[in-house]
């Protein structure tokens, strides 16, 4: 058998993809959880939707107008919990990526093999944000169908193109999260915490300016919260944080380029210390 | 091994016995987890603010509104109330099942411990940290967006203990599935709980549902616990309670508070029979 010291791209991609479609191959073994993640973003949305109904009445969508910028609450909503789906995919996913390696005792294989982790890695965000792609857009387009609002309003090709640039900055904070659950073990409990911190930071049922000042300033600090307003203002028209597109772009490709290179560097290093200290084994 | 120098429990010290025994353990597991203690608490905080801001976008002022107290209301009673039925609803089957999965149900069997305080014991410790959770929920919640409604303190605990009951009997009943569909259960177990969402409507009033879901909400006798535990402490205000007069929803608890742990607990100890005598008690 022959060590790959350096593996070309090819090799490399070759490897990200196998990972990429063992774990789709896994998850077409449960339809019944694919259904499901199509199901939960709706009932989530309908939460709030009918909440608002009950307690505004006639004036729900003007009320809506006044506080978010667009009457159409049943979008909005849907964007919102359909977005927190795909977040919460890519911290489970990730986070949780070397504790589903223990569990399903193929740490050590993981080890062993000459892949990097990071190409693993990238296999198993490749999985993760095809996975919620699917299942988002799906939820999405019932859920207006379900309500009886047109999905197909607004600038479909601006929404993709600001939920694909920032899904890698995404990836790269699951990434960095990892990093900590690495350390503390407790994936459960963290993983859980900070999707909902998240949900919340990135304005998942209301914009982010109903946030106080120094919590919106938090808010902005995420990629997810300018992925959801991008979304939001293509589709719905609320309003980007920099009144243009490109500018609000902007700012979701310098995370972009920062977050990933930044949380490979403190992956890295966390794993080397845990490594150390012979706790990567730990349970 | 001779037992002559032990003291022998029989009866109701027996039972409390092995509750208190059983309890201990599942509070010795809970406390070599810290982070979760935390991380559930920050949980629910934030679920809690995210409903109830969501709810405030639809009011006139927004999050300056003043009048959202019965919004704020209506999602903090409501998923409190939503807390404790999920932990005596799931936990117990789910933890029957967590026994089977570590391979220790059949040992359990062996004891002649009460199979009954076996399961109550599984969500002794956790109704007692959804407590803790819901005060501290409540008074941040009030820090934040208000005061609260908070009227009729006794009735309102004497409702949260008649539903808990019967969701104790509903908890049973579970039990008794989880036993008979074994990994199904978990999923069957989710789809319910959604169902549970939209038909019992801890998160809004029932008025926001169609007509024709009102009418099987109506037919649950949950719903009308959240019903009559939200409109009681926010003091029954213009419309509230919403499926029927509070009197009504007092006896259709009491009949649910009662009956159901005794056809839950019936329910559980057949299937437990049928299981023992196939020997599957232990098949994962």
């Amino acid at each position: 058998m022959t060590a790959i010291a350096n593996p070309t791209f090819r090799q490399t991609l070759s490897a990200m993809l196998a990972e990429t479609r063992l774990r789709l191959l896994n998850i077409t073994r449960y339809p019944g959880q694919l259904m499901m993640e199509i199901i939960i973003p709706i009932v989530f949305a309908a939460m709030p939707m009918l909440l608002g109904r009950a307690t505004a009445g006639a004036d729900a969508e003007a009320n809506f107008r006044a506080n978010t910028g667009t009457a159409n609450y049943v979008a909005f909503l849907l964007i919102g919990s359909n977005a927190f789906t795909i977040v919460s995919n890519a911290f489970w996913h990730i986070a949780y990526w070397l504790r589903f390696e223990q569990e399903t005792g193929t740490l050590e294989a993981v080890y062993l093999t000459p892949t990097s982790r990071i190409t693993l890695v990238a296999g198993v965000s490749l999985y993760s944000a095809l996975r919620a792609l699917t299942t988002s857009i799906l939820a999405y387009i019932l859920g207006c169908l379900v309500f009886q609002v047109n999905p197909l309003q607004g600038d479909i090709l601006l929404a993709f193109l600001f939920i694909l640039v920032g899904l890698l900055p995404l990836y790269g904070v699951a990434l960095l999260f990892g990093a900590l659950v690495l350390k503390v073990k407790e994936s459960n409990a963290l993983v859980g915490l900070m999707q909902w911190g998240v949900g919340f930071l990135m304005g998942i049922f209301f914009p982010v300016v109903a946030l106080p000042p120094l919590v919106r300033a938090v808010a902005l600090a995420f990629p997810p919260t300018w992925m959801v307003n991008g979304v939001r203002s293509a589709l719905l028209g609320v309003g980007f944080f920099f009144e243009k597109w490109y500018l609000d772009w902007a700012v979701l490709w310098a995370f972009l380029l920062f977050i990933p290179l930044f949380s490979v560097q403190v992956f890295h290093r966390v794993e080397n210390g845990v490594r150390r200290n012979a706790g990567m084994g730990e349970f | 091994m001779t037992p002559s120098n032990q003291t022998t429990l029989t009866g109701l010290s027996a039972w409390f016995s092995a509750l208190i025994a059983m309890s201990r353990k599942e509070l010795t597991i809970m406390t070599r987890y810290p982070v979760e203690f935390v991380a559930s608490f920050g949980q629910v905080f934030l679920i809690v603010i995210i409903l109830t801001l969501a709810g405030l976008m639809f009011s006139r002022d927004g999050v300056r509104s003043p009048g959202s107290s019965n919004t704020a209301g209506v999602v903090v009673y409501g998923f409190i109330l939503f807390m404790f039925l999920s932990d005596t609803l799931w936990t117990i089957g789910y933890n029957v099942r967590r026994e089977q999965k570590q391979g220790t149900l059949e040992q359990l069997y062996l004891s002649p411990a009460s199979k009954t305080a076996s399961l109550i014991s599984r969500v002794t410790v956790t109704l007692v940290w959804t407590g803790l959770l819901s005060i501290g929920s409540s008074i941040l919640m009030s820090a934040m967006i208000g005061r609260l409604p908070f009227n009729n303190l006794p009735l309102g605990a004497l409702i949260l203990i008649l539903a808990l009951s019967g969701t104790f009997g509903v908890g049973f009943a579970f039990a008794a599935l989880t036993l008979r569909v074994k990994e199904a259960g978990q999923t069957l177990a989710n789809l319910i709980q959604f169902a549970f969402m939209v038909i019992c409507a801890p998160f809004f009033p029932f008025a926001a549902l169609p007509e024709g879901m009102q009418t099987i909400s109506r037919l649950i006798p949950l719903s009308y616990g959240v019903d009559a535990f939200r409109s009681t402490l926010m003091g029954y205000p213009n419309g509230f309670p919403e499926l029927a007069p509070i009197e009504i929803e007092l006896v259709i608890l009491t009949v649910f508070g009662v009956l159901m742990p005794v056809l839950g607990l019936w329910l559980y100890r057949r299937e437990e029979d049928r299981a023992r005598r196939k020997g599957s008690l232990s098949e994962y």
